[in-house]
């Protein structure tokens, strides 16, 4: 059982290295695989998947003892959710409200990833740049995104 | 010679004229700033510059990009020296000298002969890329399908394993990269493959969004929450406390040689860059130094030699980009989709039909360096400001201006999806120890390779020998193996060390 703990690391992604590869030949080969001559289209998905198989078996036969990953601190954790949080916030308004609500959205969650940042200036910077960037970018550069 | 001068003459045209210059600083200057500043990768900055690309002639637009590609890796060490914090990832290197450097009071020299360094390695790299695109391209012209092949498998052979330390995990990066490459609809037959019944993908993933996702997000992501940073060192950064002692000269000036030759060949080398060509010099320097007890505490060759590599690397990338239309590393791939989409096909013809974007290019590279030494030089001061912007209030911005550059590529709102789907692929990759870099290297060459491939062994009736049969390929071949051979000899060299008790430090 030490062995694997140890090897954790190299495991794991040899392990997910396998499974895209096996993936990647299963989904190749609902496709015409062609000849030598003339391939079709799921000759070279299969030879890539292949590949990826066999690098993966490598990766595990020669797994060699590996700090655990650090998993991530409180802050950097805040910080992925609310940056991840604000690209989606951007994608569902865009289109709906407009450039000055979703990138007033846009920055003031991602303004919250930071814990040093407070609400009022995370409001104040959300509003400023929405602004700025309607200016700079609809009509400045004329990009075909309504305002609101 | 006359056509030397010709040539020049004609990217001067492009180059000088009042667009020209006005793109060109405009490029250095965001290249600047992106680069002094920690945390905005060149990549995001291409994204929220992307935009401004549509509305401009697609030259302008490359010199634009071009500016902030090489402004970046000139004004990247600011940080490095003055921090210990790298502003690109090329610099990190620079900092190993720098930082020390700048605790002992002697930031302004360091600072100084970075800016002098980074302006000679630029120079020799603008004289390869002069000398040596043209030529090459001549060559290129004769190349079949099976020379394509040869030549890409090396590039991405070359990214895999050279410098990452662990290649096969980055092999395993190129092919699942080819495979990502190879979303959208087949040309040959017509079927869509790993669509997964999503028409928005018959065109392939976007780009912009891919390369922004694995290398942007996951650069915003590691330092959003961050809420220390390192205090500047900022000593005596006036103009005239900056001159280095002639001591400073003497002991810079041949590691700058050394470095600009390093960072040519490494630069030049598709797959290969700046990276690994700091890591090169910077040893190189400490092998063949007569002092090597000063490196790690403050040796000036240490900040001269990598600083010179990486920006002769950088401009050194744009021989086979602009002369083979093979991207050599995640920019270029960028540079070169903005070619088609302005619709230009990259490859060996662009030069001959194309010159006023090839010599505008190479000219604005020269005009941009001048500018870049300004820049660095007596400005210096104001970039020393610049670190003082807390980063909790930039990076907002920053997300704001990716997301609107990313939408504005296609007015697609799925790749806002996509771009976040690939910044987290980056992230887990990342905490597994796997390269990006050759994902993205193989996500950009995966269409074409396997189109060359395929064309091969139709000519060839389906023999593999036809690569070994024609001179260039066969070479190329020839060069592939003895990179992978070194590869598993090095692992292997490694390994054996590693199970030696007592194992040597600097191996």
């Amino acid at each position: 059982m030490r062995y694997v703990t140890e090897r954790m690391e190299d495991l794991i992604a040899g392990l997910v290295t396998a499974a895209i590869g096996v993936f990647i030949i299963l989904e190749a080969s609902t496709y015409d695989m062609g000849t030598l001559r003339s391939m079709g289209p799921g000759y070279f998905p299969v030879i890539l998947g292949s590949a990826m198989v066999v690098l993966a078996l490598i990766m595990i036969l020669t797994a060699r003892p590996n700090d655990m990953p650090q998993p991530m601190g409180m802050d950097q954790l805040r910080g992925t959710l609310f940056v991840a949080a604000a690209f989606v916030a951007f994608a569902f308004t865009v289109e709906s409200a407009g450039m000055l609500v979703s990138v007033f959205l846009v920055v003031f969650l991602s303004a919250l990833g930071n814990r040093n940042t407070s609400m009022k200036s995370a409001l104040m910077l959300a509003a400023g740049t929405a602004i700025v960037s309607v200016l700079i970018f609809r009509v400045g550069l004329g990009l075909q995104i309504k305002a609101y | 010679m006359s056509t030397l001068v010709s040539d020049i003459a004609l990217g001067l045209s492009v180059a000088a004229s009042p667009a020209g210059l006005f793109y060109c600083f405009l490029g250095v200057f965001l290249g600047t700033i992106v680069g002094v500043l920690p945390g905005i990768g060149i990549m995001a900055t291409m994204a929220m510059l992307m935009p401004i690309t549509y509305h401009i002639d697609p030259t302008y637009g490359l010199i634009m990009l071009a500016g902030i590609y090489y402004g970046a890796d000139f004004g990247g060490s600011t940080a490095a020296i003055l921090m210990n914090l790298p502003g690109t990832a090329t610099s990190a290197v620079t900092g190993i000298e720098g930082y020390p450097m700048a605790q002992k009071g002697r930031a302004g020299p360091a600072l100084f002969m970075k800016a002098i360094a980074s302006f000679v390695g630029t120079s020799f790299g603008v004289v390869l890329l002069a000398g040596f695109s043209v030529p090459l391209a001549r060559v290129a012209l004769k190349f079949g399908p099976q020379e394509y092949v040869a030549l890409m498998t090396l590039g991405l052979v070359a990214a895999a394993v050279i410098g990452t330390g662990r290649s096969i995990r980055s092999l395993a990066s190129v092919a699942l990269g080819l495979a990502i490459g190879l979303i959208g609809l087949d040309l040959n037959s017509g079927v869509a493959r790993f669509t997964f019944g999503m028409t928005e993908f018959y065109d392939g993933l976007p780009l912009v969004a891919v390369a922004i996702g694995l290398f942007g997000l996951p650069e915003i992501i590691a330092n959003a929450g961050r809420t220390e940073l390192p205090k500047v060192q900022e000593g005596n950064i006036r103009m005239k406390d900056m001159m280095p002692t002639a001591e400073d000269w003497r002991r810079s000036t041949m590691p700058m040689a050394r470095g600009s030759v390093i960072g040519g060949f490494f630069g030049a080398l598709p797959g290969t860059g700046g990276l690994v060509a700091t890591f090169v010099s910077y040893a190189v320097e400490r092998r063949v130094s007569k002092h090597p007890e000063e490196f790690g505490k403050g040796a000036i060759e240490g900040v001269a030699a990598p600083e010179a590599a990486n920006n002769a690397s950088v401009q050194a990338a744009f021989i086979p980009t602009l002369s083979l239309g093979i991207p050599g590393d995640p920019v270029m791939a960028i540079m070169l989709g903005v070619m088609m989409i302005h619709g230009i096909l990259p490859g060996p013809d662009v030069i001959q039909s194309k010159p006023d974007l090839f010599w505008g290019l190479v000219v604005s590279f020269i005009i941009g360096n001048f500018m870049l030494l300004i820049l660095n030089l007596p400005m210096i001061g104001m970039w020393v400001k610049l670190l003082k912007i807390p980063y909790n209030l930039l990076f907002p911005v920053i997300v704001a201006f990716t997301c609107i550059g990313i939408y504005s590529v296609n007015y697609q709102v799925l790749d806002v999806f996509v771009l976040l789907g690939f910044g987290f692929l980056g992230v887990g990759m990342r905490a597994l120890n796997f390269e990006v870099a050759p994902l993205l290297l193989g996500f950009v060459l995966g269409p074409m390779i396997e189109v060359y491939f395929r064309r091969a062994l139709v000519v060839s009736g389906g023999d593999f020998n036809t690569f070994i049969d024609r001179p260039i390929s066969a070479t190329i071949v020839t060069i592939i193996f003895g990179v992978l051979l070194w590869a598993v000899g090095s692992a292997a060299w490694k390994g054996l060390a590693a199970r030696r008790p007592r194992q040597t430090r600097d191996a």
